[in-house]
């Protein structure tokens, strides 16, 4: 499974992106569970969110989902967080 | 389940929202992208309008218009829960947490600037509290104003410090109050990068105005301080040189224009409010230096009267802005004058049409 994450916005409006390959990981289906919890949830269209906070766009296997800070999902914002950090 | 929240039922629109939704996806971009537009625009109108509901009860209960900050900070302790605890009250006395220090006079530099430049009583206009939360979320590289307070990160350490450090970040997401209760510059596209550079100017004059300085003096930084010392770079946008503020490794390049002919096309970053918006910064930079002196007195005059004169459309492109400004010069300062050449040519200068 393919799991990229790409953070714009924020106030500096600096675009970051992680990405991680599942496939050759010992906790694959740990990561797997979280991702499809995080799709299945998600909304398909871009959020507005507010002034100055970061918007969210996480890829899972090519399916894209839209979150937006400071209303991330405690799914959501865990998912994001590792993906940023390992997949960078 | 979305994160829509229980008011989404009541909401209502010529094109209901499952057909948006639904024309979002769409694989030809001409009919996606206005269905996005719009799903956003009316995701923000919800959220707004929610929110003026809740802001509404406080300035009934108390409508003091005093001369007097109201100002309180909260610790959110590393979490994501806000306002968090409550650790310093206004006229209480400094404690010793910096962060802390540090956003209680950035409000209290933010409510001088439009007191006493501006006659304006806080963020709404009629003594509105000032909230902040310091601490949010653990490593949070951002701040942002959500509707009805600030909420501040202490940065990674790495790439960014405590993002109360630059008082210009202070009052900019107080600015972003003062917009929502006036203009209420819709986020998205020019009208969501002139939200974004009125937040700049006036975060830039709050600075200006705390250390006394003229046109010539400042450095119309936005950010400076903020970044850590491995980065290369000196701050996050500059309105003096857009695009200049960074050049690193991992930040990448500062990517802002500083007119039309850069102007930046993109989704991303609500149709990259936080790009294009170096346009207009440039402008309000070079009426500020064409007229010297301190720059909130003609400058800073003549946006605020755009801002809050009430014709300023939520949906404003750069040249409605840019018009408004050049009436308001006339206004302000007499037709024929130097303020209103110099903001002629300001906005020529940056590409920007005038009528």
């Amino acid at each position: 499974m393919r799991i990229q994450v790409r953070r714009t916005g924020g106030f500096g409006g600096i675009e970051r992106r992680g990405e991680v390959d599942t496939s050759a990981r010992p906790d694959a289906h740990e990561w797997h569970a979280l991702a499809e919890r995080v799709v299945a949830d998600g909304r398909r269209t871009p959020k507005s969110g507010v002034p100055d906070g970061f918007h969210y766009e996480i890829t899972v296997d090519g399916k894209t989902v839209y979150t937006a800070d400071p209303s991330l999902t405690e799914e959501q914002r865990t998912l994001i967080q590792r993906v940023l950090k390992e997949g960078a | 389940m979305t994160t829509h929240g229980g008011f989404e039922p009541v909401f209502c629109t010529i094109v209901p929202p499952h057909v948006l939704d639904k024309l979002a996806q769409h694989e030809d971009p001409a009919l996606a992208g206005p269905a996005r537009e719009t799903l956003q625009r009316d995701a923000y109108e919800r959220t707004h309008r929610r929110l003026t509901t809740v802001l509404g009860a406080p300035t009934l209960a108390a409508p003091t218009e005093t001369d007097k900050p109201r100002r309180t900070i909260y610790d959110a302790k590393h979490k994501q829960d806000l306002p968090g605890k409550k650790v310093r009250a206004e006229g209480s006395d400094p404690g010793k947490d910096a962060t802390v220090n540090r956003a209680y006079a950035g409000l209290g530099a933010t409510f001088e600037l439009y007191l006493n430049a501006f006659n304006r009583h806080s963020i709404d206009g009629e003594g509105l509290p000032l909230n902040a939360s310091v601490h949010y979320d653990v490593n949070y590289d951002n701040a942002f104003w959500n509707g009805e307070q600030m909420v501040f990160g202490d940065g990674d350490g790495e790439l960014f410090l405590d993002f109360t450090i630059p008082v210009d970040v202070i009052g900019h997401e107080l600015t972003h109050g003062v917009t929502q209760y006036t203009a209420n510059l819709t986020y998205f596209g020019q009208s969501g990068a002139l939200n974004e550079s009125i937040s700049d100017v006036f975060g830039s004059l709050i600075k200006q105005y705390s250390l006394g300085q003229t046109a010539a003096e400042a450095d119309w930084l936005i950010g400076a301080g903020l970044l850590a010392p491995r980065v290369t770079g000196v701050a996050l946008r500059s309105m003096k040189a857009p695009g200049t503020a960074y050049d690193d490794d991992a930040l990448g390049k500062d990517p802002q224009p500083a007119t039309m002919d850069g102007f930046i096309k993109t989704g991303r970053d609500n149709g990259g409010v936080h790009l294009n918006s170096g346009i207009p910064n440039h402008a309000f930079y070079l009426v500020a230096d064409a007229l010297g002196g301190h720059a909130w007195e003609k400058a800073g005059q003549i946006w605020y009267d755009v801002l809050t004169g009430g014709e300023l459309k939520k949906d404003a492109l750069f040249t409605d802005f840019a018009t408004l400004t050049v009436a308001a010069a006339k206004t302000r300062f007499g037709d024929g004058g130097e303020e209103l050449q110099a903001v002629q040519k300001a906005w020529e200068q940056v590409g920007v049409p005038t009528s």
